[in-house]
């Protein structure tokens, strides 16, 4: 199996007047050729810098990548010049952001926002960076696209914002395509249409996803194999069915318990079991962590968790966990 | 680096503690210190002189800076020191005055503006008007058509200084007037007295004091700028501005006369927009972000 | 666009029609008699009563409201108390060398200014930015003629370079009328220029920390074109703002400027015609300068709608 991306140990850190933030505190995955691989976790945990890591756009007066490997169809980008990741940025790894109603230029026609792209990356002439504008606008379902290249972002609506963002990040064909959060600015139904449209796209063009978020259901959805992030760390990695079926880190499971059930039965006074929340609070990334990360929350917790940080180990089928105690997890409910 | 809110928030426990303070306002702490200097100059200004600012000595003129005349002399003799250190008072009264009586004015309207509708549409026709005046030409046309003297250059001064502050104060009794807890309190039979007081008045006194610090330093400018033409305070008395003005004749030969007076001028407007600046920065963190 | 760019002509027809009336209603209502102000201190009671008939006082309001609004639709100021001239012919007389100093300056002013806010505010808290924001602090507060006078000491007076004092017009050749400009020209835009950058640098620095901007690095753009297109244009609008507020710091700076260098402008018209008390001057005068301001407020409000299609719709 060739990995188009590898990324192995890397550790991201921002300086801030209360020390060092190690945002991303040793994590390794892969991404295969064309498949779909989801990052999960919650608000803080390192998946969105992770992503910005691998685009090296951290902002270099507060973070860097403190070490680590990322390669990319086998290429080391941690040591490339700003010059060659630029032509790697919306060329080959393409990126997409939550907020699209703030994350296209207000003052600048989508079509060229699109064509600019093409006629960077590609050297092609601005015809034919607008006639790709329109195919792509097209392609991502939008309505009367040659009308759209040359309205503005603010008379578009959401989804259709997102739409040109999707439009943007594949104009040149990446191999990979970063979404971070794409989906969670909008409305539900939107969400749907977006989420579809972004398979059906993978599937014509045969580009790689890397899907982050926190919703649980949209990595159900979408993804084929996840990683579930806690405290910038790796806890678990599983192909999705399998993550579902049987998650075996505590905090997954935490996770998962803690998804609103509509079919729970109410009891006869008619109230419904308490929603099920992982006690106590995301730590401090400031402080380095001893032992495991989840340690702090955990019911199955032992003093080897709270001093040793658990190494991830296979658990069967491509099934990766960090836990000390995965027997004790599997034998719970 | 961003400075975190934490940062500027003192730890509970812990006394004020001057040396923090200066540490964490510098542009406060310097503009504080030179406009005090400034203050006590002027107020001490009998003491410091170390001669008649008035006296005319004509054997003694055009000296440059020596151990007796420490700014040199001007050609009828004077002292350029003890002029200058007289020189001081003026500006600080007239920038002080035309603060005060404009912010006092501006409050007003500006309350009354943001408030009333109706009288916001007639005041902010008239404010945009005098705006499209240029300051110094509108206290021109105000000094053409009265007597000399002190009082009409403050007036002079104050007429076009009050739009700005108009607009500040207005803007922020707007943006709270749409505020839902206002509209509450207004269906709740709440006085219009006691609304103005009690919730927007506190609101608009931070950007207010921003503001006249500015309008401070504008109106030493203008003040002096007056002054070096001729329209501005009598030509007796001692005003950095009058002062350049007599030293212009001989300025080739005698430079100090206007570089001395000059400084003195460029230092204070300087360390009343160090003020300002300071102010807005610590009283708005809004815009300390952006700048 | 173009209803848009009609709306903003009309709203400049009641600020002016304010100016005319406060210059209006000033002579008539300032405290004192205006006239015998006018006429000086050792007046007698014939020449005040001179004065007063030549400025139309003696004159019912009501008359003198209609004479005057009508003189001033066919472009009539009315006449110089003393010298019997016409205060339009006095005006456009003197138009040439301050049009000359006021262009100029903004031009260079706006040309230096933008991109050393731009550079600053790209290189953000170090050593550019640093040495920006000291001599944007500075310059604001550096009054115009003590700049004018320590200029003149340095390039004119010590170095010799450049003439002292006085004005070449353009028909005279171009060279001579470009050293005259010189110094006037940077003695009055330093503070126009330093207040351009501290706002440019601003609004650069808000705009950079945009989403957008974020979308515009991931997508790999050259640094120019992120800079220049992506994050100036929509930093435009406040930036075009204060250039036009600014202007009313270059309004009035000429004043003192042509007074300093000895150029027979506007402004040492208007020092004159205080000096004089010749009012109908100094009206005339206010309201030329006045409209300018307007004038350069409607430019600048139209180029919004050019640079934030937003505003268009």
């Amino acid at each position: 199996m060739s990995y188009i991306l590898e990324v192995r140990d890397l550790y991201t850190q921002f300086s801030t007047l209360d020390g060092v933030v190690r945002a991303v505190d040793g994590v390794s995955f892969d991404v295969a050729r064309g498949e779909t691989l989801g990052i999960v976790g919650e608000s803080g945990c390192g998946k969105s810098v992770t992503a910005m890591s691998i685009l090296r756009l951290i902002p270099p007066e507060t973070g860097r990548i403190a070490s680590g490997s990322i390669k990319f169809e086998g290429e080391e980008l941690t040591t490339l010049s700003e010059e060659e990741m630029k032509r790697l940025r919306g060329h080959r790894i393409s990126m997409i952001f939550q907020e699209p109603m703030t994350s296209l230029n207000p003052v600048l026609t989508v079509g060229t926002q699109i064509a600019e792209n093409v006629v960077r990356h590609l050297g092609v002439s601005w015809k034919v960076g607008r006639e790709r504008a329109f195919e792509m606008l097209d392609l991502v379902r939008i309505a009367d696209a040659r009308r759209r290249l040359d309205e503005y972002p603010h008379q578009l609506s959401g989804g259709m914002r997102q739409r040109v963002m999707i439009a943007m990040a594949l104009s040149c064909d990446p191999q990979v395509l970063i979404a971070d959060e794409p989906t969670t600015a909008l409305d539900v139904t939107i969400q749907a249409q977006i989420l579809d449209l972004m398979i059906e796209l993978k599937e014509k063009t045969g580009t790689a996803i890397v899907l982050i978020t926190h919703d649980l259901g949209v990595v159900a959805e979408t993804t084929e194999r996840v990683v579930v992030m806690y405290a910038g760390r790796k806890v678990e990695q599983a192909p999705v069915e399998a993550l579902f079926d049987e998650p075996l880190h505590p905090y997954t499971r935490g996770l998962m318990r803690a998804i609103p059930r509509l079919d729970v039965e109410a009891d006869a006074a008619g109230t419904r079991p308490r929603l099920q929340e992982i006690p106590g609070l995301v730590p401090i990334l400031t402080q380095p962590i001893v032992g495991c990360a989840f340690a702090p929350r955990c019911e199955f917790a032992t003093d080897r968790c709270r001093s040793v940080s658990p190494p991830l180990v296979d658990a069967g089928a491509g099934h990766l966990v960090a836990c000390w105690e995965i027997d004790r997890v599997r034998r719970a409910a | 680096m961003a400075v975190l809110a934490d940062d500027l928030a003192v730890p509970p426990g812990r006394r004020f503690s001057l040396w923090t303070a200066v540490r964490r306002n510098p542009t406060i702490a310097l503009g504080t210190v030179l406009l005090s200097l400034l203050i006590v100059m002027a107020v001490f200004a009998p003491f410091i002189a170390t001669s008649d600012p008035f006296k005319i000595t004509p054997v003694n003129r055009l000296r440059p800076p020596s151990e007796r005349w420490w700014f040199g002399t001007d050609q009828f003799g004077r002292d350029v020191f003890s002029r200058t250190v007289y020189g001081a008072r003026v500006s600080l009264i007239v920038g002080l005055s035309v603060a005060a009586f404009s912010s006092v004015l501006g409050l007003a309207l500006g309350l009354a503006c943001g408030y009333f509708r109706k009288v916001d549409s007639i005041v902010m026709r008239i404010m945009d008007g005098l705006m499209a005046i240029p300051s110094i030409l509108l206290a021109i046309a105000l000094i053409t058509l009265s007597r000399p003297g002190l009082g009409i250059v403050i007036v002079a001064i104050v007429i076009p200084e009050v739009p700005r502050i108009v607009r500040v104060v207005r803007a922020v009794v707007l943006s709270i007037r749409s505020q839902p807890y206002i509209e509450s309190a207004i269906a709740g039979g709440t006085k219009n007295w006691k609304l103005l007081t009690r919730h927007i008045l506190p609101n608009t006194l931070a950007p207010l004091i921003v503001q006249s610090t500015y309008v401070c330093a504008s109106a030493m400018l203008i003040e002096a700028s007056l002054s070096f033409l001729g329209a501005g305070v009598p030509p007796e008395v001692p005003s950095w501005g009058n002062i350049i003005a007599q030293g212009r004749t001989f300025f080739q030969i005698a430079p100090w006369t206007i570089m001395i007076p000059g400084a003195f001028l460029a230092v204070t407007v300087l360390a009343v927009n160090l003020l300002g600046d300071g102010l807005r920065d610590r009283l708005d963190p809004r815009l300390a972000r952006r700048l | 666009m173009t209803a848009y760019i009609v709306r903003r002509l009309f709203a400049t027809l009641p600020v002016m029609a304010v100016v005319a009336l406060f210059v209006f209603f000033l002579l008539r209502f300032a405290p004192g008699d205006p006239a015998a102000i006018i006429a000086g201190e050792d007046a007698t009671v014939e020449s005040i009563a001179a004065v007063r008939a030549k400025l139309g006082l003696d004159r019912p309001m009501v008359e003198q409201f209609f004479v005057w609004t009508t003189q001033l639709a066919q472009g009539d100021m009315g006449v110089s108390i003393f010298s019997n001239l016409p205060v339009t012919r006095l005006i456009s007389q003197r138009l040439e060398p301050t049009a000359a100093l006021t262009l100029s300056t903004l031009f260079v002013a706006v040309a230096l200014a933008v991109p050393i806010g731009v550079v600053a505010a790209w290189k953000a808290r170090k050593w550019v930015d640093r040495l920006v924001m000291g001599f944007a602090v500075l310059g604001f507060a550096m009054p115009v003629f003590v700049l004018a006078y320590i200029l003149i000491y340095f390039f004119a007076v010590q170095w010799q370079l450049l003439p002292v004092q006085g004005y070449q017009p353009i028909k005279d050749g171009f060279w001579p009328f470009f050293e005259s400009l010189i110094l006037p020209s940077v003695a009055l835009g330093i503070t126009y220029m330093a207040l351009i950058a501290r706002i440019t640098r601003a609004s650069m620095l808000e705009v950079l920390a945009q989403d957008y901007i974020r979308t515009a690095n991931s997508k790999g753009l050259a640094t120019d074109r992120v800079l220049l297109l992506h994050a100036l244009k929509n930093a435009a609008v406040p930036i075009v703002t204060v250039i036009g507020i600014g202007i009313a710091l270059l309004i009035s700076g000429v004043v003192i400027t042509e007074t300093v260098f000895n150029i027979p402008g506007l402004g040492r018209l208007t020092v004159d015609a205080v000096l004089k008390r010749d009012y109908p001057v100094v009206q005339g005068l206010i309201l030329v300068f006045a409209g300018a301001k307007v004038l350069v407020n409607l430019i600048i409000d139209i180029s919004y709608a050019f640079l934030d299609p937003r505003i268009r719709y």
